[in-house]
């Protein structure tokens, strides 16, 4: 069987991307009101998991897309305006689970090998995914590294951490019962 | 459920140019204000933002909670920031300075010495008029771009087709979602589920998130197939697609990008050839000093 490559970007892709999207999008605004107090411009958002997840299922350019748009998309729907930085980092977030075929091939994703991989990806996604646009403050705000780290990096992190490692694996389960009746 | 955008047709000056134009405006003003900390150059990026702010026809009752967020943010973190240390900002406000007030706390036997100092405060009024220059440049976006026009807007500044076309899906996939999450929200209600209720702690709530989160990803998924075939029957990407909608730059867009790289420009020999615009301070402040 050929392999298929991990930075493919096909028809399947781009629908999926915007599914993802459009789904984080969706989750953010409507998971708004579980703001986390003193964190900034961040809000606790079960929604998170759903780019880590289209990354693990659909490859890194999905998880990319889905979390730069989605949280683009979340934004605008709930009125918060524009944050690129944000939106790269959360792109990021989706991005780096997508690598988890390098680690060996996704043969079922309710397999305990493949969950533990994607929960590791998960917590690496989240730290360098959320460490990015928090050093971006330091030019743009003119805040200092402590702050980024302590007001902006940790909350963010922490929160998004708990619900990627709660999440992503209850949507791979849900997702290889899916992938299993449809066939693909 | 229903999902609104926020732009609605303002018949506003802002709306009149390419939407490219202004995204290139935008980052050049963003790469601009991000070289000063000199509070007068500041006030007149602050004065520039304003003024598109005007030109988007945008009303008090619409911008109210952005507006509130945003102060609360960068009063309440960047300024408390450069108040209490003051780092991150030019060298000057971190060494000592001209204090205003100063206490001393002894907690478990450690010297705590919280300084205000002339500098600090006039970092903080910077900091605050450089956050606000940004944060106003940016979150008028949503309320006067039409969603419509994202794609084609990012095809034309040179997003590959795919990328453009993934963008402009996800817009249009946002209230069909949005409905799907909403039959499912009444669903699991009828089934005793209350979201409103959510018990337990953070991690249980998040997981009680999972029977809304669940089936509505997973359904869109399998919708998902359907639409992957739908394009593939119509030879999706084999040749560069054409767009519904079409941009064409006019007079007053290269204008538009014109003044952008003109601010840039300006700004980097103000910075770069003439050393100016870094951290300033009034002679007048310092006899705040006690």
């Amino acid at each position: 069987m050929e392999k298929k490559s991990l930075w493919v970007f096909g028809t399947r892709e781009v629908v999926y991307a915007a599914i993802g999207a459009a789904l984080y999008g969706v989750f953010s605004w409507v998971t708004n009101f579980l703001a986390l107090p003193a964190a900034g411009n961040i809000s606790l958002r079960p929604a998170v998991a759903i780019p880590m997840f289209f990354g693990i299922a659909f490859g890194p350019i999905v998880g990319f897309l889905s979390g730069f748009v989605g949280n683009i998309l979340g934004d605008f729907l709930s009125g918060w305006g524009f944050w690129w930085s944000w939106s790269l980092g959360n792109g990021i977030m989706g991005l780096i689970p997508g690598l988890i075929g390098l680690l060996g091939a996704v043969v079922s994703f309710k397999e305990k090998s493949t969950l533990i991989k994607a929960e590791v990806l998960v917590v690496i996604a989240v730290l360098v995914g959320m460490l990015i646009p928090s050093l971006l403050e330091i030019p743009l705000s003119g805040i200092d590294f402590n702050t980024a780290i302590v007001g902006y990096w940790l909350p963010a992190a922490l929160s998004n951490i708990v619900n990627g490692l709660i999440l992503v694996p209850i949507l791979m389960v849900a997702y290889d019962a899916v992938v299993a009746r449809s066939g693909r | 459920m229903l999902v609104t955008w926020k732009y609605r047709f303002r018949n506003s000056f802002l709306e009149r140019f390419d939407p490219r134009a202004r995204w290139f405006f935008s980052f050049l003003v963003l790469f601009s204000i991000i070289q000063f900390w000199d509070l007068r150059f500041l006030l007149f990026f602050f004065a520039l933002v304003m003024v598109q702010y005007a030109l988007g026809r945008l009303t008090w009752a619409e911008t109210r909670r952005v507006w509130i967020f945003v102060l609360i943010l960068v009063v309440g973190i960047v300024a408390l920031n450069a108040l209490l240390t003051g780092r991150g900002g030019p060298g000057e406000v971190l060494r000592g300075g001209h204090v205003v007030w100063r206490v001393e706390w002894k907690v478990l036997g450690l010297a705590i010495t919280p300084t205000i100092t002339v500098e600090r405060i006039w970092f903080a009024i910077s900091q605050i008029v450089r956050m606000l220059s940004i944060s106003v440049l940016f979150f008028i976006i949503p309320y006067t771009m039409d969603p419509s026009m994202y794609g084609v807007t990012f095809r034309g500044m040179g997003i590959p087709d795919r990328f453009a076309f993934s963008m402009d899906l996800a817009f249009r996939f946002v209230p069909t979602l949005a409905r799907d999450f909403g039959t499912t929200l009444d669903a699991q209600r009828a089934r005793g589920y209350e979201v409103e209720k959510l018990s337990g702690g953070v991690i249980a709530q998040i997981r009680k998130m999972a029977p809304l989160i669940v089936p509505v990803t997973m359904n869109a998924i399998l919708s998902g197939e359907d639409i992957t075939n739908a394009m593939d029957l119509r030879c999706f990407g084999l040749q560069p697609r054409t767009w519904v909608h079409e941009l064409h730059y006019r007079r007053r867009d290269y204008v538009l990008i014109g003044l952008g790289a003109l601010i840039f420009i300006t700004s980097i020999v103000i910075t770069a050839g003439f050393k100016l615009g870094t951290f300033w301070v009034p002679a007048w402040a310092l006899a705040w000093a006690r």
